[in-house]
């Protein structure tokens, strides 16, 4: 369905309401992968589905209803589940329902080519990363996956907010005898997906990469590419962007200190084209563009109405569901570029790391955002200037802050990769000076 | 909501299952599942929020032209249905083109039955304001002490009800009921943030049971003193560096057997199916009956039948029944977590470990309950035979490579023990490995009076991403010469 059609459901919905106030929000989400092993396809699915939450408050007492299914039935069912959940709440203080900000909802990430894409023109797009991998005698693995996503949100305050978003992603992962390579593309439009180019590099990095061997761990300088900067990014979203992480006391951000090198600077900003634009927040809440980090200094945290209220400023339209217990997320990262393309920082290093992507990155100690985590499909050793051969994959233990500190050089060149969070982060490729492997 | 039963879900299935096989399927299955989930938040001494939800729908899989197809909807409409499984059958007709090689599935018996989860009282006649109850007399316990600045706990209530159906004549209906609960107890100070949580981390337990679990858990009982150790942690002295012996607690021998024998018996991942996301494994076949992956003490199994593990089941879904196998027997690896596609690829038998996060999500292998089976030792014995060593409980973080062998685990907190006795509380502690050192270095298992069933409920495979319930059961278990460090 489209926006104004789920908008009209969730007026219906309103229309309903006895008593009190309410937010409905109503997800059509119509999600297409192709996922291939050894040049084959092995799993293609479809799915479609609506989403309904109604979030109902009335007395100072909040409740939340969720249906997924039930077709006409799901708004009644949910309306029904938030009064029920409603009457068991506590009288508390109940976080309000936003006033509309008059925001538009335009710009948004949509391509008619991804909507309307078949199972079909996935398969063609696979079988060139196949066909790629086959005709050097090696094995493409990944998955391609086309996403259509209507978003509503109406509320007994005034608000009404409708988008329709696409996102196409292509992941592949190449196997030879004795090695991997990586490789991905993000877009709103499946054709801007350049997957010829995807295919070439991710054979590159995979014949580059055969035969690695061990070298010790320790401190090394390293240039991270941006699959890998994705990785510190969103987990710094998650630890200490928040103003919720710093009205807790759990977040590394000073206000006003500069904790990172001055060559480091990271955004939100969910109205710039390249990272999946959306208007608005879970609560129907204009996004407003936050610089986190400027220059290497603290300089925001990202908000929504709870966290707002508290430190007596606006929503920065960075709202979860609510209510909530995790607080507000930075979910459209992007890091600003340096001056140089990023081969010439590979130029300065005389003797480190480059580190293609990272894995499975966990927080050991999110205060001091220290996090551990693999590197896996193409880490090669740098030689004067000069990537000279694979080294197997290591384990790093490392401070995220500290590693920024280090930063002394930032690629000119960017790209869009999403992170384990599925969050999309424009990333630079990284020259840090020191980073520290453990195993 | 048509009852799972009715005749609706079955002539649903039933017509999903026509409309395959008239497309062009040469075989299909169908699976109507209904999700009712309750989730209750105390955060700080105000319910945080109460989310009800309900969760609906059909996915039909097939295999046409030598490949799979898969098609999810949902409405429990007829028409909708048709619609989903002719997709279904075009989608797998779409990669058969790029295919060389015919999907081929292990035989197994059509079956027909019921399985229900036993519970001693359904959680869901439990009234939510009994349950507000017993998480604000939990928070209340927590909140003696001003230095926990942020205290949280849940419960969440699932109750799934399964109907399955195949072309080759297979239908089984299940009802599946889960109780969870949990706290956090978060201490702050001006440079340390310390959480303590319990019965595990992750916000919760669960296991397949009713009401009598949460009983059992006792949080509000346990509450006080969680919190005082997460204080405690504040001025902890840090875990000391080295080699040494470690002492796992029953919750993180389960996240070490989780990450460490589970994710590398799963034969998908053996056979390169999820080489692009989740990783292979270093368990390759021919390894399998002569590979040396413990010491004899470490006997690790698959067993959906065995209560109240969140792996368990009466078939799994595609209709396979339930049923215990060997994983590594005595130390040695004995066999993989299989599914009727893989298990033909090794000339085998599935062992009943294909599941589907929800009726949207394709059937992949998945753990049941993998459990590290009880020892002979005790707790108490193996503190009291360690010369020097740390005994940690809790799982804080959690990191292993793509092939399940180079692993970092990170506890709540440790227990440094000299000369037999444990003596002080240390923070940040982290321990690392490689898998089969570390289990062959495993010299002692807890025995049954120890062994218990856990339960993780995070755990994340396949594309698009699916999210599983699963159990292991587990005892303290104690290791030889392992790298230790505090979390600097």
């Amino acid at each position: 369905m489209s926006g104004p059609e789920l908008l009209a459901i969730g007026d219906r919905a309103l229309s309903r309401l006895e008593r009190g106030e309410a937010e409905v929000m109503i997800i059509d989400d119509h999600s297409e992968l192709t996922r291939f092993a050894g040049n084959e396809i092995h799993q293609s699915v479809a799915e479609r589905s609506r989403f309904v939450r109604v979030r109902l408050v009335h007395d100072g007492r909040c409740g939340v209803g969720e249906v997924r299914g039930h077709g006409e039935h799901a708004v009644e069912q949910a309306l029904a589940a938030a009064e029920q959940s409603r009457r068991v709440t506590s009288v508390a203080e109940v976080s309000p329902l936003p006033q509309p900000d008059g925001g538009a909802d335009g710009t948004v990430a949509y391509a008619k080519a991804t909507a309307a894409a078949t199972p079909q023109e996935r398969a063609d797009r696979v079988s060139i990363v196949t066909s790629a991998a086959a005709r050097r005698n090696l094995d493409a693995y990944g998955a391609l996956s086309t996403t259509t996503t209507t978003t509503a949100i109406v509320s007994s305050a005034g608000v009404r907010r409708a988008a329709t978003t696409t996102q196409a992603s292509l992941v592949t992962v190449v196997r030879g005898s004795e090695g991997g390579g990586y490789a991905s593309r993000h877009s709103s439009d499946i054709n801007a997906l350049e997957v010829g180019d995807l295919a070439a590099e991710v054979v590159d990095t995979c014949e580059r990469n055969q035969h690695a061997t061990a070298i010790d761990p320790g401190d090394y300088e390293v240039v991270l590419s941006p699959y890998a900067v994705t990785d510190m990014l969103e987990h710094l979203a998650w630890v200490g962007f928040s103003a919720l992480a710093t009205q807790e006391h759990r977040s590394f951000m000073k206000m006003g200190e500069r904790l990172m090198n001055e060559r480091v600077t990271i955004r939100d900003d969910a109205t710039a084209r390249e990272v999946f634009p959306f208007p608005f927040d879970d609560e129907g809440v204009s996004a407003r563009p936050v610089t986190l980090i400027d220059h290497g200094v603290c300089a925001g945290v990202v908000y929504d109405t709870p966290t707002a209220l508290r430190d007596g400023v606006a929503s920065t339209g960075h709202s979860l569901p609510q209510p909530n217990t995790w607080g507000p997320l930075a979910r459209h990262m992007t890091m600003d570029g340096g001056d140089i393309p990023w081969r010439d920082l590979v130029a300065s290093v005389s003797r480190g790391l480059y580190v293609t992507r990272f894995w499975y990155v966990r927080d050991v100690h999110p205060l001091r955002t220290v996090i551990t985590g693999m590197t896996r499909e193409g880490t090669f050793m740098i030689e004067n200037g000069t990537i000279t051969r694979p080294v197997k994959d290591l384990r790093f233990t490392q401070s995220i802050v500290g590693a920024l500190d280090a930063v002394s050089g930032v690629s000119r060149e960017r790209r869009l990769e999403l992170g384990e969070g599925a969050s999309g982060v424009l990333s630079p490729w990284l020259q840090i000076g020191r980073f520290t492997f453990t195993s | 909501m048509p009852g799972l039963y009715s005749a609706v879900v079955r002539e649903v299935s039933e017509r999903a299952l026509d409309a395959a096989s008239a497309a062009g399927a040469s075989y299909a299955d169908c699976r109507v599942v209904n999700r009712t989930v309750q989730k209750l938040t105390v955060k700080n001494g105000v319910v945080a929020s109460v989310e009800l939800l309900e969760d609906e729908g059909v996915g039909i899989r097939v295999i046409a032209d030598g490949a799979w197809g898969f098609a999810a909807v949902d409405v429990l409409d007829a028409a909708a249905v048709e619609d989903a499984a002719r997709h279904a059958v075009r989608i797998a007709r779409a990669s058969s083109r790029v295919n060389r090689v015919a999907v081929r599935l292990a035989p197994a018996p059509a079956l027909t039955g019921e399985y229900r989860t036993p519970v001693v009282r359904d959680p869901f006649t439990v009234s939510l304001d009994d349950k507000v109850d017993l998480l604000m007399r939990t928070d209340a316990a927590m909140a003696l002490l001003p230095q926990v600045r942020i205290r949280e706990c849940s419960l969440e209530f699932v109750r799934e009800q399964r109907h399955f159906a195949s072309s080759e004549g297979a239908v089984l209906d299940q009802t599946i009921v889960e109780s969870g609960g949990g706290l956090d107890a978060t201490a702050t100070s001006d440079d340390e943030v310390q959480t303590r949580s319990f019965p595990n981390s992750f916000g919760r337990h669960q296991i397949c049971a009713g009401w009598e679990a949460i009983e059992d858990f006792d949080l509000p009982g346990n509450a006080g003193r969680i919190a005082e150790e997460a204080v405690a942690l504040l001025t902890a002295d840090p875990c000391p560096a080295g080699t040494m012996t470690v002492i796992l607690d029953a919750t993180q021998a389960a996240m070490q057997v989780h990450e460490s024998c589970g994710h590398p018996t799963e034969l998908d991942r053996v056979l390169g199916h999820e080489a692009a996301y989740a990783g292979t494994s270093f368990l390759t076949p021919d390894l399998l009956g002569t590979f040396r992956y413990g010491s004899e003490q470490v006997t690790l199994t698959a067993d959906s039948t065995r209560a109240p593990g969140l792996g368990t089941f009466g078939w799994d879904d595609e209709g396979v029944a339930a049923q215990r196998s060997v994983l590594v027997d005595q130390g040695v690896f004995s066999g993989y977590l299989s599914s009727r596609e893989t298990a033909a690829a090794i000339g085998q038998l599935s062992n009943g470990t294909m599941r589907a996060d929800g009726w949207s999500r394709l059937p992949i292998i998945r753990m049941t309950n993998i459990n590290l089976e009880p020892g002979t030792s005790s707790l108490e014995e193996m503190i009291a035979t360690t010369e020097h060593g740390v005994f940690l409980e809790t799982n804080r973080s959690w990191s292993i490579d793509d092939r399940r062998l180079n692993f970092q685990f990170g506890t709540q907190n440790g227990w440094e023990i000299v000369d037999g006795k444990r003596t002080r509380l240390v923070r940040n502690p982290i321990y690392s490995g490689q898998t089969p050192e570390f289990w062959r270095s495993c010299d002692a298992v807890a025995g049954p009076a120890e062994w218990r069933m856990w339960g993780v409920v995070n755990c994340g495979k396949g594309q698009p991403s699916q999210l599983m319930h699963v159990g292991h059961g587990a005892a303290p278990c104690r290791f030889r010469n392992v790298r230790v460090e505090p979390a600097r």
